[in-house]
């Protein structure tokens, strides 16, 4: 395509944006509303996940030795465990201070007297560390659980495959409203375009009688397409982030031990998918409805 | 130039509008087509533009097979022809210079070059002081010699037009055969179906008679008799 088709086709869809005033709006107010909705669940969705990661990331992990491992073998396996670059913190609780914490109660301190005494304390020595980051949890779980003095590794894995398995259902969740959104506005804009081709008709079939390849003809559409996604995918993200503070503060009212990160990154991101998106609904549409131009003009 | 052997047309609805045609127009020729409504002129071009596809036979337009041609080059060959129909097919939100430019603007033509085509067509069709004019302002003779100018505007090797005259007075009608017979000359072959006795008549080119589908006359400096 030379620069001066180029400009042609640039000025041609602009020019039909504007004679098609309505239909232009039309297209545009279905796909910001499309946008908005697929928005507003991927921002839950990147929520969800970013409070994933610092669940695992503050999760401490509690390696539990084998009863009876010495104390200078204890001092070992902490430099050892110290020396994996996943681990960020490191400390050793003896078997007298986990009991302590075991029976914080003050009732229950007397049973530290009574039975849990120096010689017969069946709590192991544990190793407690903070991982660096919530990727490295698995590698980490991996390197305690082969060591053969660690008898169990626990960390928190109940609660976390909960918010685990919430996030997954709402990831698919998600993706069903993305699909589903998405054909329905492809749809609508598929049926607009038809309506704009059909306003233009006569145009087209004048074209195409003084040679002008289907190409030539479909790329106003596409260039109109183009600005549709675009215009809407603006509308959607203005409507987004004006709005998502208002609903995120509303959300962590009602779940307060949930924190919502609205970071400039994350929002730059969710800009970028929704602009992406929007795009490729405006210019799909367009493809679809003028898949058949070769059936244009039989009836001039 | 036009070569169509044993070419037959049947319509979905089983009317036979082409019966085993058969003709040949050289380049530089003038041809008149005439006949009856319905007697298969209309099918008769849009098969040399490749609108319609014949049922059975085999056409040549410039040395190529346009039966088989697939739809992908249709395109190229429409940039070979110049076509002119009745209803004048202008596009009523654009000026007339920019009806004409876009028989150029298709064929991705520089726009220095449009620019000059334009200009010079238009001269030669008499409407270079209406360039800036919306088809609604203008005449029907004037519209019309704007179709031809488009119709023209990239040198075509055939010109092929259907009733050109159909809507206007006489004396347009004649300014407008004037012109074709102008393209003609500098050697552009023109075939025009026409229901226009007295051009016909008067002309005294080479005339085809389609009665029924069927080639029933084909005579050179002929007259638009053709029962």
């Amino acid at each position: 395509m030379g620069f001066d088709s180029l400009v042609f086709f640039c000025s041609e869809a602009l020019t039909n944006l504007r004679r098609a005033g309505v239909m232009t709006f039309v297209t545009v107010s279905t796909i910001a509303v499309a946008l908005l909705l697929m928005g507003t669940f991927l921002l839950a969705t990147m929520n969800m996940e970013f409070f994933l990661d610092r669940l695992q990331e503050e999760a401490m992990v509690t390696a539990f030795l084998v009863p009876g491992t010495a104390s200078d073998r204890v001092s070992a396996l902490k430099l050892q465990v110290t020396g994996f670059e996943e681990v960020s913190d490191v400390t050793v609780v003896t078997p007298e201070a986990a009991a302590r914490e075991l029976f914080t109660d003050p009732a229950d301190q007397n049973l530290l007297q009574i039975g849990l005494g120096e010689g017969n304390n069946p709590l192991p020595y544990t190793i407690r560390m903070k991982v660096r980051s919530a990727a490295d949890l698995p590698g980490l779980l991996a390197k305690l659980k082969a060591m053969p003095q660690v008898e169990s590794v626990g960390y928190g894995e109940e609660a976390f495959r909960q918010f685990q398995g919430l996030s997954q259902l709402l990831w698919i969740g998600s993706v069903l409203v993305i699909i589903l959104l998405g054909l329905s506005s492809l749809f609508i804009v598929y049926n607009t375009v038809r309506l704009t081709l059909f306003m233009r008709r006569e145009e087209v079939v004048i074209m195409k009688l003084v040679g002008a390849t289907n190409w030539f003809i479909r790329w106003p559409f596409i260039i109109e397409g183009f600005i549709h996604g675009l215009l809407g995918a603006a509308l959607a993200l203005v409507l987004l982030l004006f709005g998502a503070p208002f609903i995120m503060a509303r959300l962590a009212a009602l779940v307060p031990f949930f924190t919502f990160d609205l970071a400039a990154a994350h929002l730059f991101k969710l800009s970028i998918k929704l602009c992406l998106m929007g795009i490729v609904l405006g210019i799909s549409g367009s493809l679809l409805s003028l898949r058949d131009l070769n059936a244009f003009g039989r009836e001039m | 130039m036009i070569e169509l052997q044993n070419v037959s047309k049947i319509y979905p609805n089983g009317v036979r509008a082409l019966n085993d045609v058969s003709l040949s127009i050289p380049a530089g020729d003038f041809v008149f087509l005439v006949g009856p409504s319905g007697a298969g002129k209309s099918t008769f071009l849009r098969i040399l533009f490749r609108e319609e596809i014949p049922t059975e036979g085999k056409v040549m337009v410039d040395g190529k097979d346009i039966v088989g041609m697939p739809d992908g080059r249709v395109p190229y060959l429409r940039r070979n022809l110049g076509i002119v129909l009745q209803d004048f097919q202008l596009l009523k939100r654009r000026t007339v210079a920019e009806n004409v430019a876009f028989g150029l603007r298709v064929i991705g033509a520089p726009e220095n070059v449009i620019n000059a085509r334009v200009q010079e067509t238009l001269e030669t069709v008499g409407l270079s002081h209406k360039r800036r004019m919306f088809p609604d302002e203008l005449s029907g003779g004037e519209q019309q010699r704007v179709c031809v100018a488009r119709a023209v505007v990239n040198n075509p090797l055939i010109l092929i037009t259907d009733e050109p005259t159909g809507n206007l007075d006489p004396m347009i009608s004649l300014e407008i055969m004037q012109l074709f017979l102008d393209i003609n000359a500098r050697g552009t072959t023109v075939i025009m179906a026409t229901h226009n006795h007295h051009l016909v008549n008067k002309l005294r080119k080479r005339v085809i008679a389609l009665v029924e589908g069927r080639l029933i006359k084909d005579e050179p400096g002929g007259t638009y008799a053709y029962e």
